[in-house]
């Protein structure tokens, strides 16, 4: 995990008309807000589905928990979509325990996130 | 071996219930230069004088240095050149017999030559010099009081290691004797030796902060007060068989009572009994001795020469005791300073004085604007009242004798009934002081739930259902306790059977959270009825209402618990009930409380600052310590995740002035017990039920997880209080 002095960088990638945003190793205010500033950065130019992978993250704090459920608010609003995915068991007891599940979809990993965005036949979302 | 006395006036072994005591002032001889004062603040009638000089004779016999020195102050000692005199004749006598090893010199009538004579060849210059300059330093008042006072320091500057034990307790409240009591403080206060300073407790204060330097600051305490019972009893019996008189056990028991436990007036009471030849067997002689002691005797002779002492004489003695009298005959035994003034008729610094007088006698109570006549002794108001009817009533002394005696006599056994009450009591004080926010189950307030589930279990089985509970109540703090007799004198009640215990419920210091529990033992040989349990509630309602407690718990125990229809008077008044047992039962669960803190296994501790993720750092070594133990690998995750959120309760909610965060981790057996504090102020809905209230609904509310999330991580979470702040307690069992 990364020493808290350490800058906390966050990083996206398109993928079509998907962005994916990965999240790093301790959700917490700080890089929660960078990930909100993110998601609404990829709102605000017009992009409506996004996916936050969770690959990297060991530790989640109710900060952090609370600026995701901000983030859910805000992708219902913009009319968007949005899918959590590759949650390690921890995060995702976490998430089904204070009850986010009930309003966000979580996949196993981004080709199971992609796959559920992109029309059947579509390969403009293959990542493989 | 025992020692034979040198300044003590009672055999090593007839000296009772003072051991600490002695230890400490013995010991504080060897006390370094940063705690060098101990004072011992003592009761009138306490024995503090003969404990200083029991600890000088103790020192005495011990040997190597310092040389004690031993100096009580009299009641006639209102001229600063006579005590000063004395005390540097006392002083110089104790050193050289110190020094010499002979103890008859501290005893002997000696001129100075004589002590120059006497002085080992390697103090002889000292002693001869600083006597040379005894007698050049008359010339001047000031100088030569000074010059006395400072011997300890003289003899100290050359090397002579002392440690003075002054008794102050003498003086009494003699201004006179108070500023020569603070002169010979201040020269002893710069010095750098130890020293113990003994006084009245109410007076102790004007001698240490009367100090002209001010600079002195006591290093230590010691109170001194009556005896324990247990105590007083030996020194009774000691006595007895010293001066081979008669005692029994209920006569015994009775002067202990009597006599509050004093070891002074014991002690003169025994002599009584040996100069009289009266055998103590019986309560009639005990009496008769006893109102022989109140007119004429020692105990007469104690308070005369406290109230000749702080009254201006003449009529006003007469009129003190009429004011006395009827205060203590009033139905609050309270008056105002202000009709005190007007009947005694005397000026403010004659009236001031004597009230100061009658307080630090401790005859009175003296509060701001009202004067309480202290009433808890026999003897002061046995004595008041026979003195009143002698020299006030003018009755005659023959009647007086009479009636004091057929009073006292029927006295007697009240007096014993009470003792025979008190220690039957469940000691509802001590219960109610270890109230410390405990979960205890709630059918130990409960009889009506308690009979029906354990009536006729035995104890083990009682504790494993009491253990099994879900319904539980959370015992508020409690602060103080004290006799209910004591907020009023009007409601009649044993004083230890009937107890106000101020407290703050889940420990949370605002106004409100202050509850006031009233708790009475109540006598019945059977379940106690409706119509007792009613009239109890009515009375502490009443007294609650009297003595202006907004909020209160009442509390009841009955010998035997309640009958239905009583615990149905107790449900519709909000108040719990309880048997002995219960009681029992329940300070037998909050003592045990206390022994959590056992020695700890496996404890860790980690103080971490509030932010920059710092709770990373303390998650780090929570999961190490977890995995040296087998917790599984989610289980571990989920402790470092509790971990986390209360580090950010305890940053966000804290008002932590040192912003810091102190943890202990602790392996205890199967499961790892994780504290989180921190100082300032937690929020009352955080602590409070332990967060539940401060829970939003799960979903998606922005903010307030974190005790929910940590309630749902861990398997035990429970708020505690410590002062100046809120620790949180979570345990994860090993699975």
């Amino acid at each position: 995990m990364r020493d808290s002095t350490q800058e906390i960088t966050i990083h996206t990638r398109a993928v079509g008309d998907t962005a994916i945003i990965y999240a790093s190793d301790y959700l917490n205010k700080l890089s929660g807000e960078k990930i909100e500033r993110e998601c609404q950065r990829q709102f605000d130019s017009g992009r409506r589905t996004l996916i936050i992978n969770f690959r990297d993250t060991e530790l989640i704090n109710s900060i952090g928990v609370s600026i995701l459920v901000g983030l859910i608010d805000a992708a219902e609003q913009a009319t968007a979509r949005l899918i959590f995915s590759d949650l390690n068991s921890n995060t995702a007891n976490l998430f089904e325990m204070l009850g986010l599940t009930r309003h966000v979809s979580l996949a196993a990993n981004e080709d199971e996130a992609l796959a559920r965005i992109a029309p059947p036949g579509d390969p403009a979302v293959s990542t493989a | 071996m025992i020692q034979s006395p040198i300044l003590s006036r009672l055999n090593q072994d007839e000296f009772f219930g003072r051991d600490a005591e002695l230890h400490d002032i013995v010991r504080q001889c060897a006390a370094d230069d940063d705690s060098r004062g101990l004072v011992v603040m003592a009761t009138p009638d306490g024995g503090a004088s003969e404990l200083l000089r029991q600890a000088y004779d103790q020192l005495f016999a011990r040997r190597g240095e310092p040389v004690p020195i031993h100096f009580a102050f009299k009641r006639g000692d209102t001229i600063a050149t006579d005590t000063a005199r004395r005390f540097f004749q006392t002083a110089l006598q104790q050193f050289i017999a110190y020094r010499r090893v002979n103890a008859s010199i501290c005893n002997s009538t000696l001129t100075f030559h004589d002590l120059s004579e006497l002085a080992l060849p390697s103090d002889y210059e000292l002693i001869t010099s600083l006597i040379e300059a005894f007698d050049r330093e008359k010339s001047s008042e000031r100088e030569f009081v000074d010059f006395c006072f400072s011997l300890p320091n003289r003899l100290s500057a050359e090397g002579r290691a002392v440690y003075p034990l002054i008794d102050c307790t003498p003086i009494g409240p003699l201004r006179e004797g108070m500023v020569i009591g603070h002169r010979l403080l201040t020269e002893l206060s710069r010095g750098a030796f130890p020293f113990v300073l003994a006084g009245l407790r109410r007076q102790t204060n004007d001698l240490i902060h009367g100090l002209d330097d001010g600079d002195w600051e006591a290093t230590g305490m010691i109170h001194i007060d009556n005896l324990s019972e247990n105590a007083a009893r030996a020194l009774l019996e000691s006595l007895a068989s010293r001066y081979e008189i008669d005692l029994n056990e209920p006569t015994r028991d009775l002067i202990v009572q009597q006599l509050n436990g004093s070891p002074l007036f014991i002690t003169e009471f025994m002599r009584a009994a040996r100069a009289m030849r009266t055998r103590l067997n019986s309560f009639l002689t005990c009496q008769q001795l006893y109102v022989n002691e109140l007119l004429g005797g020692s105990i007469q002779r104690r308070f005369d020469r406290m109230l000749d002492a702080i009254s201006p004489g003449g009529q006003t003695n007469k009129t003190l005791l009429r004011v006395l009298y009827e205060s203590a005959m009033s139905e609050t035994r309270k008056s105002s300073l202000w009709a005190w003034k007007k009947r005694l008729g005397l000026a403010p610094p004659e009236f001031d004085q004597l009230i100061d007088g009658l307080h630090v006698y401790e005859l009175i109570n003296s509060s701001g604007s009202f004067i309480e006549v202290n009433a808890e002794s026999y003897i002061w108001m046995d004595y008041l009242r026979a003195h009143y009817r002698a020299e006030v009533a003018a009755e005659p002394r023959a009647r007086v004798v009479a009636t004091t005696l057929l009073e006292s006599l029927k006295r007697a056994p009240e007096t014993m009934t009470r003792k025979y009450r008190r220690d039957s009591a469940v000691g509802l004080r001590e219960v109610l002081a270890k109230f410390n926010c405990q979960d205890v189950p709630a059918s130990l307030f409960h009889y009506d739930r308690f009979a029906a589930a354990y009536k006729g279990e035995d104890a083990s089985t009682i504790n494993d259902g009491l253990d099994s509970e879900k319904d539980l109540i959370q015992l508020p703090q409690v602060i103080q306790t004290a006799a209910c007799a004591s907020y009023s004198a009007t409601f009649d009640c044993d004083r230890e059977r009937c107890v106000v215990a101020h407290a703050f419920e889940a420990a949370e210091y605002t106004s409100e959270n202050e509850i006031v529990w009233l708790a009475a033992e109540i006598d019945s040989k059977l379940e106690a009825t409706r119509e007792l349990t009613q009239e109890w509630c009515d009375r502490l309602a009443t007294f609650a209402r009297e003595s202006g407690f907004e909020r209160f718990r009442t509390w009841l125990i009955a010998p035997e618990g309640f009958s239905k229809r009583a615990a149905k008077v107790l449900d519709e008044r909000k108040a719990f009930g309880s048997s002995r047992r219960q009681v029992q039962m329940l300070a037998g669960r909050i003592s045990q409380d206390k022994q959590v803190e056992k020695p700890k296994a496996d404890e860790y501790e980690m103080t971490i600052p509030m932010g920059a993720d710092s709770e990373l750092i303390a998650a780090h070594a929570v999961e190490k310590i977890a995995r040296r133990v087998n917790f599984r690998p989610e289980a571990v995750n989920q402790i470092k995740t509790a971990l986390v959120e209360a580090c950010i309760n305890a940053a966000e909610h804290s008002l932590s002035p040192d912003r810091k965060i102190y943890q202990r981790f602790v392996l205890e057996g199967d499961k790892l017990v994780v504290t989180v504090a921190s100082r300032g102020v937690v929020p009352a809905p955080l602590s409070r039920e332990n967060g539940e209230n401060a829970e939003p609904a799960s979903g998606k509310s922005r903010r307030g997880w974190g005790l929910k999330l940590i309630k749902t991580l861990m398997d035990e979470v429970e708020f505690e209080h410590v002062d100046d702040g809120t620790q949180l307690r979570m345990t994860k069992y090993i699975r």
